[in-house]
């Protein structure tokens, strides 16, 4: 059984952080901004609340655990409302799409 | 949603009743006055209560499924060693209309793979999506229509 | 046992040099910029790293208040990235021209027709 918790806590610290250097190599190999935000608000939250639940895990307490999985809803709840925020001041602030993207209709719509 | 009040309440009573304030014996709480409730409700009005939460609880369960695929996809994409992107943003006809609404739809959006909400017209009818492949965007607005718009509005309508 | 332990230590190294590595990649973007979004983005991306880090501290020390600590982290960056994206949206077209410059220098980040476009709004 502590065996199983122990290789479980493993796993996700290895896949957590694997997740989160995912993330940032995708920070710096997309070629604008807009596309850089989805690596950094999906891999980095889903690598940081891995992290988080490997932690809780390991603790193996059951109250803790609770805690850890609060934390891990609370990041996946607001990564896409600061994503969204920082998106839309961005695009209307003048801040341009990269000349590979195909289309662009909030230009179009909104100029 | 005044259902789901008085869940709250009657989960929160409960804990205040039964002197243990632990998280799981919330969880219990609010899992037996949403048994008692929907058993009322069923007799009085027959809106099936218990089957809205089992819906909201499928929501849930997709979205996790999403979020690891997106990741997952992230990850292979950005591994890749010749970068390939198209990306660009969209426009999505909304079909649903209250802000709750369409503040979940956004967020769902934001965490799945390759599709990133951006911005959201005046009048509520357009959502607009960065995508980091948008070269279909038909199948993309379609995959949107038919996945989180359709099961947010089983769960909530 | 004595293998539980090490798989454990082991586990607990391996991801250490992954998020140090991760953070390195992310400093490197901050710097880099181009623009004052693209470093927001990045900060962004720090704090989670650094939530990540202390995750692992928390299991490789065993203190669990740790990871109280990095919810209350996750909560201030959430906030500092709000917070600067009213500030991008505040500083408005006038920032985007300067960063603009910077992106035509290193990244080319936009079309003729945009940029002819972004002129007659400056007028505006």
């Amino acid at each position: 059984m502590s065996l199983i918790l122990t290789l479980v806590t493993v796993l996700l610290l290895v896949a957590g952080s694997a997740f989160a250097l995912m993330g940032s190599i995708g920070l710096i190999r997309f070629p604008d901004m807009f596309s850089r935000m989805h690596a950094a608000s999906k891999a980095g939250t889903v690598g940081s609340g891995l992290l988080l639940l490997a932690a809780g895990l390991h603790s193996a307490d059951l109250s803790i655990f609770a805690r850890a999985l609060a934390g891990f809803f609370f990041f996946i709840l607001t990564t896409p409302v600061s994503a969204h925020l920082l998106a839309r001041a961005a695009h209307k602030a003048g801040y341009r799409l990269h000349p590979s993207s195909v289309a662009d209709h909030l230009r179009q719509d909104s100029p | 949603m005044t259902a789901f009040t008085l869940n709250v309440l009657f989960a929160v009573i409960w804990v205040a009743v039964s002197g243990s304030a632990s998280v799981l014996n919330l969880l219990f709480g609010f899992a037996v006055s949403a048994l008692s409730i929907g058993l009322v409700r069923e007799q009085a009005h027959g809106v099936s209560y218990l089957r809205r939460i089992g819906r909201i609880l499928s929501l849930l369960a997709l979205f996790l499924r999403e979020l690891a695929l997106s990741a997952w996809k992230v990850a292979v994409l950005v591994t890749r060693p010749r970068l390939v992107v198209r990306p660009g943003i969209f426009s999505f006809p909304l079909t649903v209309g209250r802000d709750f609404e369409i503040t979940l739809l956004a967020n769902l959006i934001t965490l799945t793979p390759g599709t990133l909400s951006v911005d959201v017209s005046e009048d509520r009818r357009t959502l607009y999506v960065h995508a980091i492949d948008c070269s279909d965007i038909e199948g993309a607005r379609r995959d949107i229509r038919e996945g989180f718009e359709r099961k947010i509005m089983e769960a909530f309508r | 046992m004595i293998t539980e332990a090490l798989l454990l230590s082991a586990g607990i190294w391996l991801s250490l040099a992954l998020l140090v590595l991760s953070f390195l990649v992310t400093v490197a973007r901050v710097i880099r910029g181009p623009t004052l979004g693209d470093r927001v983005v990045a900060l962004d991306m720090l704090v989670g790293i650094a939530i990540g880090f202390i995750a692992v501290i928390a299991i490789k020390t065993g203190f669990t208040l740790y990871i109280d600590v990095a919810i209350a982290l996750g909560l201030v960056g959430f906030l500092a990235t709000v917070a600067l994206a009213r500030f991008i949206l505040a500083r408005g077209a006038a920032g985007a021209e300067g960063e603009g410059a910077a992106m035509r220098g290193e990244d080319a980040g936009e079309r003729p027709e945009n940029r002819s476009k972004m002129k007659q709004e400056r007028k505006a």
